[in-house]
This record gives structure tokens, sequence and C-alpha cells, in this order.
């Protein structure tokens, strides 16, 4: 025991003699929650559409300025050959641009077929399907009137009119995007300091020969372990506590659900990610090594998790990757018990999932650093 | 009394030797120079004299115990100072000799008093609260011993203790050695210095895994016919 609390004094010393270290558990929340919410943001606010009118009718001109009317677009004219709206497009002046062809009014007054050209740009992919969406119902809002106005048809007969859908989001009413992507940065913050500040520590021991004067004590490979382990716990969840703090202050996200429940949870997940980075520490040979390996897995782990994409829409082979992803159950923890408030009962699968994980990983991360060290 | 029995004891990594079938033994409070050029195995053997590598075949006998076997209790009573400086940096010269002192269960009152003495006999009294890499390197390596041996550790293994440290204080960690050996610590220290081979009371000169020649270092001058150690030493690596 009075060994262990030695090797935890230790630790805590050198992590605060090291200014960078420091700086960077400190620092890079505050930076990852201040910034980072407000650029990864789908929410669209702005779009800017174009028009290129070949039938200067009183219609199209209707349409036009039913668009004019809207809060989201921002138009910018009408145009008057689509080489210059390509051009227009390919600069990103426009996201939308809106072709009618000539004869619009009259195949429209004549119940003819005719058709609106609608181009997006769909480099960012959803802006475009959203921008499309919205210009479509102002389209059909307005062919909608069109038909009434002028069509005189009874009310019998008159073509079902569209669908009103409309969407209630819960859990995140407004649809705001930063009720998703915060705790999505929580789970980021503290996967970083389990794994990437672990991952580097021990194998910083070897790199600088440290370690070679603790092998040649009797001490145990498990204390030695624990007695870093501890430290690097604590930090994180000391990490996570700020974390929701910061939550909270700037975003006005309260945690819903149980908030022990919560500390729970995460305790079990860190110890997840402190075993994974011992795991690469004692695998690799030096901290350029392990930052590879920790940035291989972190790229999979944050692309899988559903952090930026839905699970939902991935492959079947993905979904099972997924059963060896910590983070994505984390996650899914994350957005249930602080966005929705959900009892252990809802989280008890991912709980389960996490705690052999974290018996799995710091097994395989003890055996690894006896092998090695014979 | 032998405190270490060395027989056969091999080891090989992948189709290479690095220590072949070497036998010796180092009797109690004998401080036993290892010298061999750069590659001829003297790390190797030392690693696997003290537990930190386990010997591919062959056995030894260190301070009683069984290296194979007893890798644990050898850990407990030796002290063992490696080629590069390995104390932390970055803490305190205190704090380096309180975690090891506890690692090797010292009881705490007792601990710190130790301390106290050993930095008293350093002439380090002062600098027990200096972070250990502000502290030059001749220093560094004194605190690096009064460590390995604050235990009291049957044997000391020191491997190239003075590589690097200037004259003054190579002659101050030899009369620590002295000092150490006196009270009957056993050491064996490995060297490229040819006058500090000279104060060893034994001699092994190794090459290619194997030992050369062993004895006094006054034997082995009479036996290759020269007049100095480090002419032995020249005469006996280059076959």
């Amino acid at each position: 025991m009075r060994t262990i609390l030695i090797l935890i004094k230790k630790e805590f010393l050198q992590v605060f003699r090291n200014p960078l270290l420091l700086s960077i558990l400190i620092v890079a929340p505050m930076v990852q929650f201040m910034i980072f919410p407000f650029c990864a943001d789908y929410e669209i606010k702005v779009l800017d559409i174009a028009f290129i009118d070949h039938d200067g009718s009183s219609v199209s001109k209707d349409i036009i300025n039913s668009f004019n009317a809207s809060d989201i677009f921002v138009s910018h004219g009408i145009i008057h050959n689509k080489k210059e709206a390509d051009k227009m497009l390919q600069h990103d002046k426009v996201d939308i641009i809106v072709e009618f062809p000539s004869h619009f009014e009259q195949d429209l007054m004549n119940g003819d077929a005719t058709r609106i050209a609608i181009t997006a740009n769909a480099i960012n992919t959803t802006k475009a399907g959203i921008g499309v969406g919205y210009t479509q119902e102002i389209i059909g809002g307005y062919m909608q009137q069109f038909q009434e106005k002028h069509m005189f048809v009874t009310e019998e007969e008159q073509i079902p009119s569209r669908l009103n859908l409309s969407y209630i989001y819960w859990y995140n009413e407004q649809m705001n995007y930063k009720n998703l992507i915060v705790p999505g940065i929580l789970v980021i913050l503290v996967t970083l300091i389990g794994c990437y500040v672990t991952a580097l520590n021990l194998v910083r021991e070897k790199e600088i020969g440290t370690i070679e004067q603790v092998n040649v004590t009797p001490i145990r490979r498990w204390q030695f372990l624990i007695g870093k382990m501890i430290p690097f716990w604590i930090l994180g969840m000391a990490e996570f506590i700020l974390g929701i703090f910061i939550m909270k202050i700037v975003f006005g996200i309260t945690v819903q659900g149980s908030f022990p429940m919560l500390l729970g949870i995460t305790a079990i997940y860190l110890f997840v990610m402190l075993g994974l980075g011992f795991f690469i520490s004692s695998v690799s040979e030096n901290q350029l090594q392990a930052m590879f390996i920790v940035l291989f897995l972190f790229i999979i782990f944050v692309l899988l998790s559903g952090l930026f994409t839905p699970t939902e829409g991935m492959p079947q082979w993905a979904h099972h990757i997924n059963w060896l992803n910590p983070m994505s159950f984390y996650m899914t923890v994350i957005k249930k018990v602080v966005l929705k408030g959900s009892a252990f009962i809802s989280v008890q699968k991912e709980t389960l999932i996490l705690s052999i994980m974290a018996v799995l990983v710091n097994t395989g991360a003890i055996l690894s650093y006896q092998e090695k060290s014979k | 009394m032998n405190s270490i029995e060395v027989e056969h004891l091999t080891k090989k990594f992948g189709d290479f030797i690095a220590v072949n079938d070497i036998s010796f033994q180092v009797r109690e409070g004998e401080i036993f120079g290892f010298l061999g050029a750069n590659g001829a195995g003297k790390t190797t053997a030392i690693k696997m004299m003290s537990g930190l590598l386990q010997p591919t075949s062959g056995t030894a006998m260190v301070a009683g115990y069984n290296v194979v076997t007893q890798s644990k209790l050898i850990k407990r009573n030796i002290g063992y100072m490696s080629q590069r400086f390995s104390l932390y940096n970055d803490l305190t010269v205190f704090e380096n000799m309180q975690l090891f002192g506890t690692i090797y269960k010292i009881p705490r009152r007792e601990l710190k008093e130790r301390i106290m003495d050993s930095l008293a006999r350093l002439d380090m009294t002062k600098q027990a609260n200096l972070l250990v890499n502000s502290i030059p390197l001749g220093w560094k390596q004194k605190l690096a011993f009064a460590t390995a041996i604050l235990h009291k550790p049957k044997i000391v293994f020191l491997d190239e203790p003075t590589s690097g440290v200037d004259p003054i204080v190579r002659r101050e960690f030899w009369n620590l050695i002295y000092e150490t050996a006196s009270t009957g610590v056993t050491i064996l220290v490995t060297t490229h210095y040819m006058d500090e081979a000279e104060y060893c009371h034994r001699i092994s000169i190794m090459a290619d895994g194997v030992i050369r020649l062993l004895g006094t270092p006054d034997e082995l001058k009479k036996q290759v016919g020269v007049n100095t150690i480090n002419d032995v030493f020249v005469e006996y690596v280059k076959h």
C-alpha cells in the first residue's frame, strides 16, 4: 500500500512539474469546448441562392419573390447564363441555383408538364440536402396557392395537397447541434486524457531509461501499473467534472439524468482507456510509435462512435466493428444520460460491456507489460 | 564465502550469442572489475545477474539466490546502477531517494534518517530539494550510487558508473566504492577506464561474450608480460 501511495505521489509530482502536460490538461478542454461546438455545427442558418430565369413571366418572378421573403435564403438575383451560374457554384458564392425553363408560365397554365431545375452545391452534403428541402418547400407552397387561384378546380377535384409534416425533435427541440456536439466533446476529452496521456507516460519512462531502475527493484508489475493508473484516473475524472461545468456555464446544458451514475460509468470508461493506453505503451518502443497507434485508433473510434455521423446510417460491418469500440458505447451513455435523462436500466447494457472491456484491456496491459520485461 | 557464483551462463538473442558460457565467482566484500570492449556482453551478463533478464541457459547464484527461480529475492538484496542515468530528472534529490527507499520497504522514519545520512556523506545536504536535472552529472552519479545502496544491499552492480565524469568526481566515486566494500558489500563494476581497473581486487576481461582473462591486476600483468592493465586489455581484446 505504501509502495502504491509513493508511486501515486511521484506521478502527481511529475505531472505538476511538467508545464506542457499541465497546460494540455487545462487548456485543451477549454479550447475544445470553446471552439469546436461553434465550428462543428450542422445547423443551416444561411443559404445563398441565385436564379436563372428563361421565362421572365409573372409566375417565375412571384416564386423568386417568395424566396426573397424567406429568412434563410439570401438571393443573389437573376443570372443570365448557365456558365456564370456554374462559376458561382464553383466559387462557393451560391449554394442553390433554381432554373426556370422558357414557357414555364404558359405550360403551367395549359396544364402541360414543366420542370424547374434545382442545382445544389453538394460539397457540404448536409447543407445541400437541407437546402434542396427548403427550396422544394417554398416552390411547393407557391404551387399549391397557384393551383387554388388559377386552375378553378373544385374542392373535391383538387389534387390532394402535399402532406404537411410537422416535426418535433425530442430531447433536442431546437435542433441545436451544440446539444449533440458538446457532450461528444466531453467523450473525446475523457478519451484523450485516458488513452493518450497514459500511452505516452509509460513509454517515456522506457525511452529515458528510468523504468530500468524500477524494474531492478522488487516492485511488482501490477503495483507499478496501478501506481500510474490511479493518478491518471483521478486527472481524467477531474477533467470530466471540469467539462461538465463548462458545458453548464457556457452552453447551458445540464445533465438530465443522475450525475453520480454518469460519474460511475465515466469511471469505468476511463479504466478502459487507461488500460488501452498502457497496453499501447507496453507494446511500443518509443513515444512516436505510441502516438501513432493512439491516433490511428482514436480516429476510428471517433468516426464510428456516432459523434459526427449517426451510427444508424452505417453499413452492417461497421456495426459489427463498433462492438469493439468502447467510445461508441460511452457516447450512447452520454447522449442518453446527459440529454434524455435516461435511468440506469436503459444504459445497463453499455455499462456491462464497458466493464467487461475494462477487465479485458487491463488484464492484457498487465500481461503484455510482464511479457515485455522478461 | 562467495556472494556471486556464475556457472555456464549463456544468453542468446536469436542467432546472436551475447554471453557465451561464462563461469566465475565473486567473494563477499570484493570489488570485482568487469572489463571488456563495447558489445562484449558485460551489460547483458549484469542484467542476468540482477534478475532483469532471464538466461538462455546456465545458472547463477546471487546473494544465495538462484537467478532463474528466485529473481524477486535477488532484487531485494542487490543494488543496481545502470549505464544510463536512470533516476527521475523531474523529481528532487530527496524525492528520488524517498521513492526508491519506499519501494524497498524501508520504514518511514528510518528512511528519512538514512537519506539525510547518505546526503551528508555525499556532501549534498544543501541540494536535497533541488530537481535532479539541475545538478551536474558527477553529482548525479554519486546520487545514483547512494540511492542504489540505500536499502543496504549485499551486492551492488555498477554499470560504467563513472563514464563522462571528471577525474576529481571519479576519485570521490571510488572512495565511495571502497567505503561501501569495507562494510562487507560486494561490488561488481564495469568500466572503460583502465586506471580504475587497477583499483579492483580482481578483474575479468570479456570479449565476444567470453571471459578471456581473470585474476588480480598484478597476476594479469605478469601473465601477459606487460606493465599496465591498459596493455593487458589491448593485448587481449584485439585477438
